[in-house]
C-alpha cells in the first residue's frame, strides 16, 4: 500500500468538531493550516508542516504521530475554576504524575508514548500540548458555547503565537 | 448509611462514576453506575439528507466509528428500499472484520490482560499495558502495535479514512478493491489469524492455567444470570454484519429472533431518574427491575451473549475454540461475566478468519459496487453487532430523503442494567464488614464492568489521562472515614 511521505513536524487537532467546544482543537488546526498555507506562498524558506485532526486517544494517537520529530497537539480541556477560552501550554512532563493511569478504550496517551518507545517505534522527541479551556462538551452542535465563541479571535491569535514559538525553538 | 464512591472509572470511555452505598453494618446496600450522556445527536441529524448520516455518525464515537457507519449505512439502504450488491456487502464486511480485529486486540492487551497477566490486585502503577509487556515480552508489544496498524490500514483503504469512514452509500460502497490490493489484504489477514491464535494461547497459558484466575472467573462474584442477545446468520452462526437478532433465555431457549425492522416489538427502553442513560429491556417480558432470572426483562448484549445465542461459529478455528470454551465452562449458556474476555478472543479469531475468507474471495474485486436506488425514501432500520453489543440505527425521512426523526440504541446501552447489576454483585461479594476497601478491591469491582468493554462517549481524546480513581468511605452521616486514591 502507498505510504505518504511525512514532514518532520505535525500539528494535530484532537476532538469532535460536531460536539460544541470539544471541537476547538480541530477548528484551530483548520485555521492554522490555512494561515500557514497562505504564509508559505510568501516565504519559500518556511519549514513544511503536516496538519491532522483526530477524534482518537491512546494507541491510535501513537499510530498517528509515528515518524514525526516534533508534534504539537491542540486539545480542549476543562479544569476546576478555569476561565473559558484560557489557553494553556503543556508538555508531556506536566503529566508525569498520571503516567501509570489508563484512560480511554485502550491506554492513556502517555502510556502509549512509553509503549512506542519501548517497542522501538520512532516517537517524537519534542511534544508540545496546547489546551483551551472549554465549557460545553456534551451537546452535539456545530457551534461553540457563547463563552468560547466570544473569545474565538483571541484564542486563534494566542495559539498561532504559541505554534510559531514552538516551531522556532 | 455509608457511601463508597469510585469516580471516575479508569480504563473506560468518557467519564463515569460508581456509587456504592453501605449499610451501618458495612455490607453493600446498593450500587449506582452513572455516566453523563452526550445530548442531541438525533436532533443534530434532523433536517439533513439521510445519505449524509453514515458519515456524520462516525463522529458519535471515536472508538467504534466503523460500527456506527455500518449500522447507519444499512439503515439508509432500508430507507431507500435498496439491497446492496453482493460485492458491496463483501467489501463492507471485510472492512468490518478489520475493525473488529483492531478493537478486540486493544481490549485484550490493554484492558483485560492487565488484570490477569499483571494481577487483579497488583500495584496500579504496573497494572497496565506496560506491565503486560514487561511480563510477556516487548516483542509481543511490537506485534500488538503492528497488527493494529495493519487493521487500521485496511480500514483506511476500504473506508476512505481510518476514523471518519466514508465508505457506504445507499445500495453499496463508494469504491472497490483492485486485485493487487486484494492480494495485499489476503497476506495481512493471514497474519491476523496467526496473531489471534497466539493471543488465545496467551489466554490459555496465563489465565486458564492459573487456578486462582479460573476460580475468579467461575466462582467469584461475577456471574449474572440474564438473557442473551446477538446477531446470527441463516444457520444461527455468529455474524457481526448481517442477520437476525436472536435472544435466548437464561436456560438457552430461544425467546425471539427478529429482523431489524421489528426491533421495537421486542426491545423497549426504561428511564431511571438517577441515570442519564436509558435501560433497554425485553418488551414481551416487561421491566421487572434490576433482577436476575428468566422472569427478568434484563439482557446481555456482549461477546459472551453473542456466543450464547448462536449455534456455533462460521469459521473453523473459531468453531473449535467456541466448542472448547463451552465444554470447559459447562455448556451453554454461560453467565460468568469475566468469561466475556474468553468469548472476545473467540470472536477475534472469527473476525481474523472471516477477514481472510473475504480477502480470498476473488469476486470481491468485481465492479458491481452499487445497486440503483429507485424507491422513494421513507423509514429504515439497520442493525449490526458492535464490539460492545447490538447496535441499532433507525431513521425516518420525508419523501425527499430529509431526516425527520432518528433513534439509536448503542451497544453499551443494551448492557446498562446488566453493568449496574454486575457491579452490585461484585461489590457485595468483595466488600464485607471489617474488610478495608483498598485499591485492589476497588479494581476487582471495576473488573466487573471492564469485562463489558463499555464505551459511553465520543470524547476519547483527552490527552493527559488525568482520571484518578477516588474511593471515599463515608459514615452514615456522610463524613469521610477513609479515602483511597489512585493518581
Amino acid at each position: 500500500m502507498m505510504t505518504l511521505k511525512k514532514n518532520k513536524t505535525l500539528i494535530v487537532g484532537v476532538g469532535n468538531d460536531i460536539l460544541s467546544d470539544d471541537g476547538i482543537g480541530i477548528k484551530l488546526v483548520w485555521d492554522l493550516e490555512s494561515c500557514f498555507a497562505k504564509a508559505s506562498q510568501d516565504r519559500e524558506t518556511m519549514q513544511p508542516i503536516d496538519f491532522k485532526t483526530a477524534a482518537l486517544g491512546g494507541l491510535e494517537l501513537l499510530e498517528l504521530i509515528q515518524g514525526y520529530e516534533h508534534v504539537i497537539f491542540i486539545d480542549a480541556i476543562k479544569t476546576e475554576g478555569g476561565v473559558p477560552g484560557a489557553v494553556y501550554e503543556m508538555t508531556t512532563d506536566d503529566f508525569k504524575e498520571t503516567h501509570h493511569l489508563s484512560h480511554v478504550h485502550d491506554v492513556s496517551f502517555l502510556q502509549a508514548l512509553e509503549l512506542g518507545r519501548r517497542t522501538g517505534m520512532k516517537v517524537a522527541s519534542k511534544i508540545n500540548i496546547i489546551a483551551i479551556e472549554i465549557v460545553e462538551d456534551l451537546l452535539f452542535s456545530d457551534d461553540f458555547s457563547p463563552e468560547v465563541a466570544a473569545k474565538w479571535p483571541e484564542i486563534k491569535e494566542t495559539v498561532l503565537q504559541l505554534v510559531n514559538k514552538y516551531l522556532n525553538q | 448509611m455509608k457511601r463508597v464512591t469510585i469516580d471516575p472509572i479508569t480504563r473506560l470511555e468518557g467519564h463515569g462514576k460508581i456509587e456504592i452505598f453501605l449499610t451501618d453494618d458495612g455490607e453493600v446496600d446498593n450500587v449506582y453506575f452513572q455516566v453523563p450522556e452526550l445530548r442531541g445527536f438525533e436532533k443534530f441529524c434532523e433536517g439533513r439528507p439521510v445519505e449524509e448520516v453514515p458519515t456524520i455518525v462516525t463522529k458519535i464515537c471515536g472508538v467504534c466509528p466503523g460500527c456506527h457507519h455500518m449500522a447507519s449505512g444499512k439503515a439508509v439502504d432500508a430507507v431507500f428500499g435498496v439491497e446492496p450488491t453482493a460485492t458491496a456487502k463483501k467489501l463492507r464486511e471485510l472492512f468490518y472484520m478489520a475493525h473488529f480485529v483492531h478493537s478486540h486486540i486493544a481490549h485484550f492487551y490493554a484492558l483485560a490482560a492487565p488484570d490477569f497477566v499483571v494481577g487483579p490486585t497488583a500495584n496500579p502503577a504496573e497494572r497496565n499495558v506496560l506491565g503486560v509487556i514487561a511480563k510477556v515480552g516487548v516483542e509481543i508489544g511490537t506485534e500488538v502495535l503492528k497488527q493494529r496498524r495493519i487493521a487500521q490500514e485496511i480500514q483506511a483503504l476500504l473506508g476512505g479514512h481510518q476514523t471518519h469512514v466514508v465508505m457506504n452509500v445507499p445500495g453499496g460502497v463508494r469504491k472497490g478493491l483492485t486485485e493487487e490490493q486484494r492480494k495485499d489484504i489476503e497476506e495481512k489477514a493471514k497474519g491476523f489469524v496467526e496473531f489471534s491464535k497466539f493471543s488465545m494461547k496467551i489466554f490459555n497459558d496465563v489465565v486458564l492455567a492459573n487456578k486462582e484466575y479460573v476460580d475468579i472467573i467461575l466462582n467469584g462474584p461475577y456471574a449474572l444470570n440474564l438473557h442473551s442477545m446477538g446477531l446470527v446468520d441463516a444457520n444461527n452462526k455468529v455474524n457481526f454484519y448481517e442477520g437476525k437478532v436472536r435472544v435466548v433465555d437464561t436456560n438457552g431457549k430461544e425467546h425471539c429472533k427478529y429482523s431489524p425492522n421489528e426491533y421495537r416489538d421486542w426491545v423497549a427502553e426504561r428511564v431511571e431518574s438517577w441515570s442519564y442513560l436509558k435501560f433497554p429491556y425485553l418488551k414481551q417480558i416487561g421491566w421487572k427491575g434490576f433482577v436476575e432470572g428468566n422472569d427478568s426483562g434484563v439482557y446481555h448484549a456482549t461477546p459472551l451473549s453473542r456466543l450464547n445465542v448462536a449455534d456455533g461459529m462460521a469459521t473453523p478455528v473459531a468453531q473449535q475454540e467456541y466448542e472448547r470454551m463451552f465444554e470447559t465452562l459447562g455448556g451453554k449458556p454461560v453467565h460468568a461475566t469475566l468469561a466475556m474476555h474468553w468469548a472476545r478472543l473467540v470472536e477475534l479469531i472469527y473476525a481474523a478468519e472471516r477477514c481472510l475468507e473475504l480477502a480470498q474471495d476473488k469476486e470481491i474485486t468485481a465492479p458491481d459496487l452499487r445497486a440503483k436506488v429507485e424507491k422513494i425514501p421513507t423509514e429504515g432500520v439497520g442493525i449490526v453487532e458492535a464490539q460492545r453489543g447490538t447496535l441499532t440505527h433507525h431513521y425516518w425521512t420525508d419523501e425527499n430523503g430529509i431526516v425527520t426523526k432518528a433513534n439509536i440504541i448503542v451497544g453499551t446501552t443494551n448492557n446498562n442494567a446488566a453493568i449496574c447489576m454486575s457491579l452490585k454483585k461484585a461489590a457485595q461479594g468483595l466488600i464485607k464488614k471489617g474488610v478495608e476497601v483498598n485499591e485492589g478491591i476497588c479494581n476487582m469491582i471495576e473488573m466487573a464492568f471492564r469485562a463489558y468493554d463499555p464505551c459511553f462517549s465520543c470524547a476519547t481524546h483527552r490527552l493527559p489521562g488525568t482520571m484518578p480513581m477516588i474511593v471515599n468511605i463515608n459514615d452514615k452521616d456522610g463524613n469521610v472515614m477513609q479515602t483511597v486514591k489512585r493518581d
